[in-house]
């Protein structure tokens, strides 16, 4: 019910809403615009809950800040759960009429008592207990999480407790409620909803439905579709072991983008074949055999999908410079070159059209009706006289019955120890976006952050001997980079904190390529790392040598 | 957007205590407060007395104009002095005045000021003692809201702080919101040029005052009670700590609260009072919502002036009628301060629509051959000598196109070039002009320079659009400083044009 | 639903919903009132006093955009009342006064527009003689982003009030009292010294241009053609209007509050880091690595025939499960779908992801 990944409800209702549960989501900083949205609706009156091992601004606003251990996510959500049955705040209406699954998970709730959660998450016992109870007593409560919830080896039993708590307070099909993934990047949705997933066709039709595959692949002239295939994660790990021999990348920095990159750039100097489409050079064009050069968003058509699942058009302003030119152009000519007939399209909008025919979830949306709504259009949108869906669910799950999941606590995959005696986050800042290679490229985007860092408790520091500004080496197990150190009142004792769109010093270095067992997304949220001062340290504090000694290879 | 923990209120105290607004002292604020340090900043340097730079200040209010303020400037300065010329000290009785570093008034000793002497039938009675047994907040007790209420509507008393509003409308208006926490404040920050009646009520009769405060707070249901007490004010902020003191017992049902202003007239209109009480610029609110639904903290607040709540321990005692009786041609008696070419200035309390004729007796007489008087304040603009024997009210002197304000009178003799006084009193709007909206903001400025412009060529041309300016002033500002900024100027126009011909 | 109730405006009779202020009910109904303070998105101020009106049973004129609307209240704008116009033809000769004019002698246009231009226009003015405020800009302030000039503020508190209200970051303020008052920081520091987060949200909302995109501020609105879109960072999907001048993205403006998604906000990354379209290390030719391991430009045709040659080798070679293609969540839905057909129907593999997952 929740796998298409969309926000169930939209972005202009969250000033209405009475309760944000943000979890998992620096909005600020990666959804600016959300974020006042969020600032709106607390001036409004609505209550605040963030739960976020760091101080981030909207904490600063919140009424409670639950400032967790980063990694025990499930643990604080199923506390709250077991909060909201013991108080007996729990939908029984809505659990009997739309779900399934409820004895089982509420047996599975008694062990995550609020004593217990406290000691493993280091929240309050008593804020815990007053953020579930208000997130079940008000009406309109909605959950607006991100990749602090995906970005973990159990980051789909996250999502799985937080949908629980939907599901057990009727939060669902109610304005201003929901549960609400917001999308880091401005086209997550619309490259999902066109079916570059390996599970997924377009329109989040299945791969393994044999009917499915057989549309496609008569649409498409080829008899039957092939099946699903391997995720981007499951592909890196393929192409380390050197069992995938080409790879056609367009539009994405792979190494500066995944989890420990330093495998993955070893055997990028080996592969057989490589692709890259872009528009500029990055960490991975450096080992391409042929380099495409594509157009920027304005300089072409065509239409992203946003979080709250709103199909808006993208409209050429200018010409590509020199003789680049739009993605969709090059992919047609690359297509016919490898003998496949693809239409020859004059247009995007004849592409969405074959789309939006071959998607029910989209077979209302065409070029025509979008310039008709300055809004854009929400999928669902079924034929051409509907408006869209602007939340989910009204009247009961869309699909089914919603599935209670069971979910047991598991720690992430790498802890501290005395080697690696810190918890390493990484996250956005922001002023760069992700691999930074369009924002680095501006005076004041540079000017606000313009520089690696890492986030430090002055505790810590003082254990290191290290002060605010110097330079610092961080390892992990995977490697090491430098950064400067930020004296910071927003990290926890125990945690450091580092941006990741700094290609020369990738913090993608240290983090662990984990993936999570379903999604397999990389746990970028924890990792063990240690700290090396860099300068020449007098005798008395004596750390630079040990560390030195501890981790020789970097 | 404010966190939730910050605390705006301790702002401009803070700022205060430590010595102005300096990067670092915003800094420091920001700290302890949790406020953006660009609203610190922007708060701070709203207010005069908050720009740091101690040294002595000479009053250049129109009272002390005429009376020297310029030559005792100068001889300071001379004497090595740092001298800085500011608006109105509410000293206007002891012109040309100044206050020293530490806002004690200069020389004060040479300096003669009077008040009416002690007559106990008075309803304040400024010469009488102090009285602490507190007979009228008892009866009050025993009188409950709607008794109280009955008295005050029978006295016809007005707000005293310029508007003449009825009080127990207001009154009435507060203790009948829907919430159930409302606020009293007191007005003292009395910066109007030529008035000094709160100063004297709040050294002589705090008593009253506080009594009168006590009772109001009954009706409306308050808890909390506050004091804004002008900056400049720190012997009368004393003596209404003293008095409080002294009240002991019958107030303690009551927490007391003392603001201080920092030294910007429009803090005397009651919503940019509100705004300071909080924290921040002290610009006026768009009205609706009135204070007494949407206050202080945005609470149901009684907004009232130092004279209003000191009337009210008589009218609760003696009975309303009593106190209207007082009156000549509106209700009560009234606290009249008179300064300028006169022989006594001071603080009088003759009946409400005495003329300039009776005040003036009761003042000593006139200095040399009177021209024209200012009857309340430089917001009344000026009016010529013939009108020396109209009543002095509220309605009367609205219907002939000026107001009564707040009492402060000023007697100009013959020897005063009213272009002149004119450009004075604009020089005071501009400087206290918050900024907020166009009219008063541009066109002080405006009227200040033309007729400055005037002064210096002698060509009436400068002033050709001074009316339409001023008609633009009075309609389109927000508040009551903007909508009278313009009469010393266009009314000595109209009522001295030979003082505006070309010369 | 709201209760709904009739007002007259100028004679006409408006329908007006409870709560509604008289300026939402005329605007409604196309009577246009001028504004200066005005921003939807804000509390009203009433501070620019250009929309008064008058309003039977009121002494004062009072502010449309302020004062709500009630049951069988009569209202009447400066179309009507003679009262309302001189107001207007007044308060903007005192606003010209304080103001940078033009050889014409009114108010000068910047690359972010000024609409007290259009009003002074409309009305007929006293040539008022300048009153030369004191007011201070920053002139230290070197933040590449945000430029102010004193002369053409008409202090209506816009960008404050959306740096507090709506950026909550309060970086700026009204700083000063009376003629002196002005836009400051804290200290007067240069923006980058505050907490200011460059969204340029006071760009947009400033209606006289004096606050102006320094990137931008010779361009003049009529010069250029704007072309809506959608931002290509995070996934709100912030509309936005870039603004195109001799096939050069030279701006990027926000649509009007209230009419899409973002409510007319965008952040520091969509309003102003789009130097990066005209960038000199953007790809520009296609490129095919040599024998000398070196990558040399060429042309699209032996390009694509290069690339087409190699994915096919390796398919043939290791079979369809050997090729991968790794999509963009960057690039349009149009693109997406045929990056998937390409992976499905030309080389049968299922092998197609993008980073959504991270």
């Amino acid at each position: 019910m929740f796998g298409a990944g969309a926000m169930t409800n939209s972005i202009p209702e969250i000033r209405d809403t009475e309760l944000m549960f943000v979890i998992g989501s620096n909005t600020t900083e990666a959804h600016p615009i959300i974020a006042m949205e969020m600032k709106v609706a607390r001036q409004r009156g609505a209550k605040l809950i963030v739960a976020d091992p760091r101080k981030i601004w909207l904490a600063e606003h919140a009424d409670i800040h639950l400032q967790l251990t980063p990694g025990t996510d499930v643990f604080l959500l199923n506390a709250m759960a077991k909060v909201i049955v013991d108080e007996g705040l729990v939908d029984r209406d809505f659990i009997d009429k739309h779900t399934e699954g409820w004895p089982a998970l509420r047996d599975n709730l008694a062990k995550f008592t609020l004593e217990e959660a406290e000691r493993v998450t280091g929240c309050k016992a008593e804020d815990i207990k007053q953020a579930a109870i208000w997130y079940a007593q008000y009406k309109r409560a909605g959950i607006y999480y991100t990749l602090g919830i995906t970005e973990h080896t159990h980051g789909t039993d996250n999502v799985y407790s937080l949908a629980n708590l939907v599901l057990m307070t009727g939060h669902l099909g109610v304005r201003s409620a929901g549960m609400n993934p917001l999308r880091g990047q401005n086209n997550v949705q619309g490259a999902n909803d066109a079916g570059c997933s390996p599970v997924f066709y377009p329109g989040y039709q299945k791969c393994d439905d044999e009917s499915v595959r057989k549309k496609f692949g008569e649409a498409w002239g080829i008899g039957e579709g092939p099946g699903p295939g391997k995720n981007l994660n499951e592909m890196m790990k393929l192409v380390e072991h050197g069992e995938m021999q080409a790879l056609y990348i367009m539009g994405e920095d792979i190494v500066i983008s995944e989890p420990n990159c330093n495998v993955l750039e070893e055997s990028l100097k080996t592969i057989e074949f490589l692709v890259c489409q872009d528009i500029f050079p990055n960490m991975t064009t450096p080992f391409a055999h042929v380099i495409l050069p594509g157009a920027s968003f304005a300089e072409k058509d065509g239409v992203f999908t946003n979080s709250d699942r709103r199909v808006q058009r993208v409209r050429k302003g200018v010409n590509p410079p020199g003789n680049a030119l739009p993605d969709w152009e090059i992919l047609i000519d690359f297509a016919k070159a490898v003998g496949y007939d693809m239409p020859q399209y004059q247009h995007p909008g004849e592409i969405y059209a074959e789309l939006a025919r071959l998607s029910p979830n989209f077979s209302g949306i065409s070029y025509e009706r979008l310039e008709e709504y300055p809004r854009g259009l929400q999928w669902p949108c079924k034929s051409a006289d509907d408006p869209g869906s602007d939340y989910l669910h009204k009247g009961g799950p869309v699909i089914g019955k919603g599935q209670f999941q069971s979910v047991e606590y598991r720690p992430s995959a790498e802890l501290p120890d005395d080697g690696y005696p810190l918890i390493l986050s990484t996250g956005r800042v922001l002023y760069q976006y992700n691999s930074a290679t369009q924002t680095r490229r501006d005076a004041g985007t540079n000017a606000k952050a313009g520089e690696n860092f890492v986030e430090v408790h002055p505790d810590d520091a003082e254990k290191y001997g290290i002060m605010d500004g110097e330079t610092v080496r961080i390892v992990s197990r995977r490697g090491g980079i430098k950064a400067k150190v930020w004296l910071s009142g927003r990290v926890q004792k125990g945690c450091v904190w580092m941006p990741m769109h700094f290609a020369e010093e990738a913090a993608n270095r240290l983090t662990n390529d984990a993936g999570d067992i379903v999604t397999g997304t990389g746990e970028y949220k924890v990792c063990a790392v240690d700290l090396v001062p860099l300068r020449e340290k007098k005798k008395a504090h004596g750390g630079a040598e040990l560390q030195a000694v501890r981790h020789p290879e970097h | 957007m404010l966190k939730k923990t910050a605390d705006r209120e301790r702002v401009l105290p803070l700022l205060e205590e430590l010595g102005g607004v300096t990067e670092e002292n915003v800094k420091r604020v920001h700290e302890l407060t949790g406020v953006p340090e660009a609203d610190i900043w922007g708060s701070g340097t709203f207010y005069h007395l908050l720009k740091g730079g101690p040294g002595i200040r000479v009053c250049n209010g129109l009272s002390c104009r005429i009376m020297g303020s310029d030559q005792l400037a100068a001889d300071l300065k001379a004497k090595g002095k740092e001298v800085e010329e500011v608006s109105c000290l509410g000293q206007c009785d002891r012109a040309p005045a100044a206050l020293d570093e530490s806002m004690k008034v200069f020389d004060a000793a040479k300096q003669k000021r009077s008040i009416t002497p002690d007559d106990p039938r008075l309803p304040l009675n400024l010469g009488g003692e102090q009285n602490f047994e507190y007979a009228a907040l008892k009866k009050a007790r025993e009188l409950g809201r709607d008794g109280i209420l009955k008295q005050i509507e029978a006295s016809g008393l007005q707000g005293r702080g310029g508007a003449g509003f009825p009080a127990h409308i207001k009154w009435k208006g507060v203790s009948s919101q829907p919430d159930p926490v409302r606020y009293v404040v007191c007005n003292a920050d009395e910066a109007e040029p030529a008035t000094f009646k709160d100063r004297e009520t709040m050294l002589r009769r705090s008593d009253k005052m506080i009594e009168g405060m006590a009772i109001a707070a009954l009706v409306v249901g308050a808890k909390d009670i506050y004091f804004y007490i002008r900056g400049e004010f720190n012997a009368e902020a004393e003596a209404v700590q003293a008095a409080l003191k002294r009240a002991g017992d019958h107030v303690k049902d009551w927490n007391w609260h003392f603001h201080r202003g920092h030294g910007a007239y429009i803090c005397g209109e009651e919503t940019a009072l509100l705004e300071s009480m909080e924290g921040k610029r002290g610009m006026p609110r768009l009205k609706p919502p009135f204070p007494h639904e949407f206050g202080f903290r945005g609470k149901p607040t009684l907004v009232s002036n130092v004279e209003t709540f000191a009337c009210v321990p008589y009218i609760i005692n003696e009975g309303g009628e009593k106190f209207k009786a007082w009156g000549k041609t509106e209700a009560g008696s009234k606290l009249y301060c008179i300064s300028g070419h006169i022989h006594n200035p001071g603080v009088y309390e003759l009946p409400l629509g005495a003329t300039l004729e009776e005040l003036v007796q009761a003042a000593g007489g006139y200095m040399g051959n009177p021209m024209a008087f200012s009857p309340g304040g430089a917001s009344s603009g000026f009016l010529p000598i013939d009108k020396r024997n109209e009543p002095l009210d509220f309605k009367g002197l609205q219907k002939a196109g000026t107001m009564l304000g707040s009492a402060g009178v000023v007697v100009l003799n013959d020897t005063v070039d009213m272009a002149r006084a004119a450009q004075w009193q604009l020089e005071f709007f501009e400087d206290e002009s918050c900024g907020q909206c166009a009219p008063c903001r541009i066109g002080s400025r405006y009227l200040h320079n033309q007729v400055t412009k005037y002064l210096e060529t002698g060509d009436p041309a400068a002033l050709k659009h001074a009316n339409d300016v001023g008609w633009e002033m009075e309609e389109g500002s927000i508040c009551g400083l903007g909508m009278v900024a313009h009469k010393p100027l266009v009314d000595s126009m109209k009522y001295f044009p030979q003082a505006f011909e070309k010369r | 639903m709201s209760k709904t109730f009739n007002i007259k405006i100028d004679g006409k009779e408006c329908v007006a919903l409870q709560g509604e202020t008289v300026l939402q009910v005329a605007r409604r109904e196309g009577i246009e009132i001028p504004t200066l303070c005005d921003d939807k998105r804000l509390d009203p101020a009433g501070a620019c006093r250009a929309c008064l009106v008058e309003i039977d049973g009121q002494r004062r004129l009072q502010p449309s955009c302020a004062w709500k609307a009630a049951d069988g209240q009569d209202v009447k704008t400066h179309k009507v009342s003679e009262r309302v116009q001189r107001h207007q033809d007044v308060l903007v000769s005192l606003y010209m006064a304080d103001h940078k004019l033009d050889c014409e002698g009114l108010p000068i246009e910047t690359g972010n527009g000024n609409d007290l231009r259009a009003w002074a226009k409309d009305c007929s003015t006293l040539q008022l003689e300048p009153v030369n405020a004191p007011r201070v800009a920053r002139p230290g302030d070197v933040n590449p982003y945000i430029e102010f000039d004193p002369e053409l503020c008409v202090l209506c508190a816009r960008c404050t009030r959306y740096c507090d209200e709506i950026e909550a970051v309060n970086a700026i303020t009204l700083t000063g009292r009376g003629s002196e008052t002005t836009i400051g920081t804290a200290g007067m520091r240069g923006l980058l010294d505050t907490s200011c987060e460059l969204c340029g949200g006071c760009i947009d909302t400033c209606p006289t241009g004096a606050l102006i995109e320094k990137k931008a501020e010779k361009t003049l609105p009529h010069e250029v053609e704007k072309v809506r879109t959608t931002c290509n960072y995070c996934g709100v999907g912030c509309q936005m209007d870039l603004n195109v001048k001799d096939n050069e993205v030279v701006r990027v403006t926000s649509p009007e509050p209230g009419t899409t998604v973002n409510d007319g906000n965008l952040c520091i990354k969509g309003r102003f880091a789009y130097d990066f379209i005209h960038h000199k290390d953007r790809f520009t030719e296609p490129m095919i690595r040599g024998e000398d391991g070196e990558l040399h430009p060429t042309t699209w045709e032996k390009a694509i025939a290069f690339a087409a040659e190699g994915m096919k080798k390796v398919a043939q070679r290791h079979g369809p499960e050997a090729i991968g293609f790794v999509s963009s969540s960057r690039c349009t839905g149009e693109e997406n779908y045929l990056m998937q057909k390409i992976a499905r129907a030309a080389f049968k593999t299922g092998n197609v992801h993008q980073c959504a997952a991270t």
